[in-house]
């Protein structure tokens, strides 16, 4: 089994802490994850510990109790005597599945990283939207984030509408890439 | 009166578990009085019976005196424990009680009466050959400015019906008092219904340094040792430990005998607290707190005597087993404050939903406690969720299990002064024994660490990712779903 399994792909945050922004990469590896900050990867375990807000993160063969509230901007994490306001951010693509049965095999879906609301969705039906472009974006927990485009191409059809509650892994939208094909390796999700 | 079979508890949360305990250990059948808030709530659901209450603001409840005696009655309940705050040092209740011949817990009301009186008790200690601090009796806006004069500055303006911290202002400069008298006066009225304030001289590198004394009905009076509370913030404690750090032998033998001459001069009953400010080796009379005190299980930790057991035996008429130079202290005890307080935002109450709760435990460790899944915690009552109290052989012990199980205790809903406890517990005049009241002023919203921010970048990564992969809980915070689903998070 490799570190980076099927289905378990690598995803971007960028962190805000103390002022200071954080590229962030979490890789799932078994029980643990891979965080990687700033180019330096460090084996971390989320447990919950009590509720809602308090949980045990074991790092570097260390059990650690933090407190991680949700609030209006983003999180405050309590580490001992510490509290730390923490923004996080999906700053990369989110996993897409190939195209089902109910759309064209050219077409992909986009669909909701996690559950939320529909904020707005930028791009109409029939519309050009480029890589990386954002379809649509999504609240939940208090924060916003894009929901891009993993593909160059063109609107095929937009399934919710602004103000909609969507589950995660909901399609959002399905679009017909320019190029048909090419876009293959960036799909994720996919499966062995 | 009659026997002791069946007592009413007239206090919720953790104080209330605490009686319900000491009744239990007695064989005495607890019953209880909730407001509907705390209607699920720990007190409750430990006692033989429970009476609901008619609304949660206070007067309405766990102040309302000629209801909670009916309650008694109705009960069969033959005393009732007040606890501490709400009636505890209600003379009226006191009477009230007596009244409908149902033992009141604590001292009987003509001594509440004149604990109550600051300037009476002082009087008293004075008579007592106790040094006590320039004071005033109550004082009207007209005469405060020669009578500040009179005690010097600075000084502590405190209201005559007040207690438990509340409503105390500090004036450094004779300019200053003027608006500090009328706030003080408009808070003293808010809280206790009386708008009378004194005025007391404040030191201001001095240590707060409190006796543990039990009286029974025969007339006799015991200390239990001094506690020291100095880890305070605007007058209200956070931090006690048993005995004081750094006391000299020779005073605090001075400050025990002190305080057992002002209980036996003020006629004292029960159990009951006399404070003192310690400064260099001089030591001045305060107050009388003549209730069970937040702080007594570091007293119990140190002594091995149950005081609040005690209450109930002398209540009933008992009288104190033991003799003065039968009460050996040994060891050490710190008692850690747990608040729904948010230290990080200038200790402002945190109010929310309690939806997981994990206490400490293990050697040395003893957790009253009032808190519950589900629990609301409201604007109506104090912050106070829980106490932990560690104790072991030397100090260092102590401190050391009190870290352990400070970073076991996960409370998750609201804010609580954890952090802080943690925070007190690592810095050297703490851990030294070397400190003042002006020792929480150090904390200033609390440390900011690079490695701690790390942790939270790592922290938040990973929660963020964990998030991702699972649909969120529901927030209605009322639903039942949602707090079965914390309590499976909890049990996982």
């Amino acid at each position: 089994m490799t570190a980076r399994g099927a289905g378990d792909p690598a995803v971007t945050f960028e962190v805000t802490a103390g002022g200071r922004r954080h590229g962030v990469e979490v890789v799932p590896s078994n029980s643990a994850l891979t965080v990687t900050v700033g180019g330096q990867p460090t084996a971390v375990r989320l447990d919950p510990a009590a509720g809602s807000e308090c949980w045990r993160l074991w790092v570097e063969g260390l059990a650690v109790p933090v407190r991680v509230r949700e609030v209006a901007g983003g999180l405050l994490v309590t580490v001992g005597a510490a509290r730390v306001p923490v923004s996080v951010r999906r700053a990369l693509p989110i996993p897409i599945r190939r195209a089902t049965a109910a759309t064209s095999a050219d077409c992909l879906e986009v669909r909701a990283p996690m559950p939320g609301l529909i904020v707005s969705l930028p791009v109409g039906a029939g519309e050009p939207v480029a890589e990386g472009g954002t379809v649509a974006v999504v609240e939940a927990m208090k924060m916003q984030m894009d929901v891009p485009s993993p593909v160059s191409g063109r609107i095929e059809e937009i399934r919710v509408r602004p103000g909609q509650e969507v589950a995660g892994g909901q399609v959002l939208a399905v679009i017909r890439p320019v190029r048909a094909g090419e876009d293959d390796t960036s799909v994720g999700g996919s499966g062995a | 009166m009659p026997p002791l079979r069946r007592l009413l508890i007239a206090n919720r949360g953790e104080i209330a578990v605490r009686i319900v305990r000491a009744c239990r250990d007695l064989g005495v059948s607890p019953v209880a009085v909730y407001a509907p808030i705390d209607a699920d709530s720990p007190h409750v659901r430990l006692a033989d019976d429970a009476f609901a209450l008619p609304g949660d603001a206070p007067h309405d409840g766990y102040l309302n005196a000629p209801l909670l005696v009916d309650l008694a009655r109705r009960a069969g309940a033959s005393a009732i424990h007040p606890g501490y705050g709400f009636l505890a040092e209600n003379p009226a209740f006191a009477a009230a009680c007596e009244a409908a011949g149902i033992a009141f817990v604590g001292p009987p009301a003509e001594v509440l009466a004149r604990c109550g009186d600051k300037a009476a008790a002082r009087a008293a200690a004075a008579e007592a050959g106790v040094p006590v601090l320039p004071g005033t009796d109550p004082v009207g806006d007209d005469e405060a400015a020669r009578a500040a004069r009179a005690v010097g500055f600075p000084l502590l303006i405190k209201a005559v019906g007040g207690g438990g911290g509340k409503g105390i202002h500090l004036v450094r400069a004779p300019a200053e008092l003027p608006a500090h008298l009328r706030l003080a006066r408009g808070e003293a009225q808010t809280a206790f219904g009386d708008p009378r304030v004194y005025l007391e001289r404040w030191l201001e590198r001095s240590r707060h340094v409190e006796v543990q004394i039990l009286a029974d009905q025969q007339g006799r009076a015991v200390h239990l040792g001094e506690r020291a509370c100095s880890v305070q913030r605007r007058h209200q404690k956070l931090i006690e430990e048993a005995p004081a750090p750094g006391l000299d032998p020779g005073v605090r033998d001075a400050l025990t005998d002190a305080a057992v001459r002002v209980a036996t001069a003020l006629g004292y009953r029960n159990a009951g607290t006399i404070e003192f400010l310690v400064e260099g080796d001089a030591f001045y009379f305060l107050e009388v707190n003549a209730r069970i005190q937040v702080e007594h299980p570091v007293t119990e930790a140190t002594t091995g005597v149950d005081l609040v057991a005690s209450q109930l035996l002398i209540a009933a008429g008992e009288p104190l087993p033991f003799r003065q130079e039968d009460v050996r202290a040994s060891g050490w005890a710190i008692e850690c404050r747990i608040s729904a307080e948010d230290p990080h935002g200038g200790f402002l109450p945190s109010l929310g939903r309690i939806d997981g709760v994990v206490e400490p435990a293990g050697p040395g460790i003893r957790v009253d406690s009032g808190l519950w899944v589900g629990q609301t915690v409201s604007r109506h009552f104090d912050p106070l969720l829980a106490k932990v109290i560690a104790s072991g052989p030397t100090r260092e012990a102590a401190i050391a299990r009190a870290r352990r199980a400070l970073a076991e205790f996960a409370v998750s809903g609201v804010d609580t002064t954890i952090p802080f406890h943690l925070w007190a517990l690592e810095q050297p005049a703490f851990v030294q024994g070397a400190y003042d009241v002006h020792f929480a002023e150090q904390w200033g919203g609390g440390p900011t660490l690079p490695e701690a921010e790390r942790l939270a970048v790592l922290a938040a990564a990973a929660w963020f990712h964990r998030k991702r992969q699972r649909p969120a809980l529901p927030t209605d915070g009322a639903s039942p779903a949602w707090i079965a689903a914390a309590r499976q998070e909890v049990l996982r």
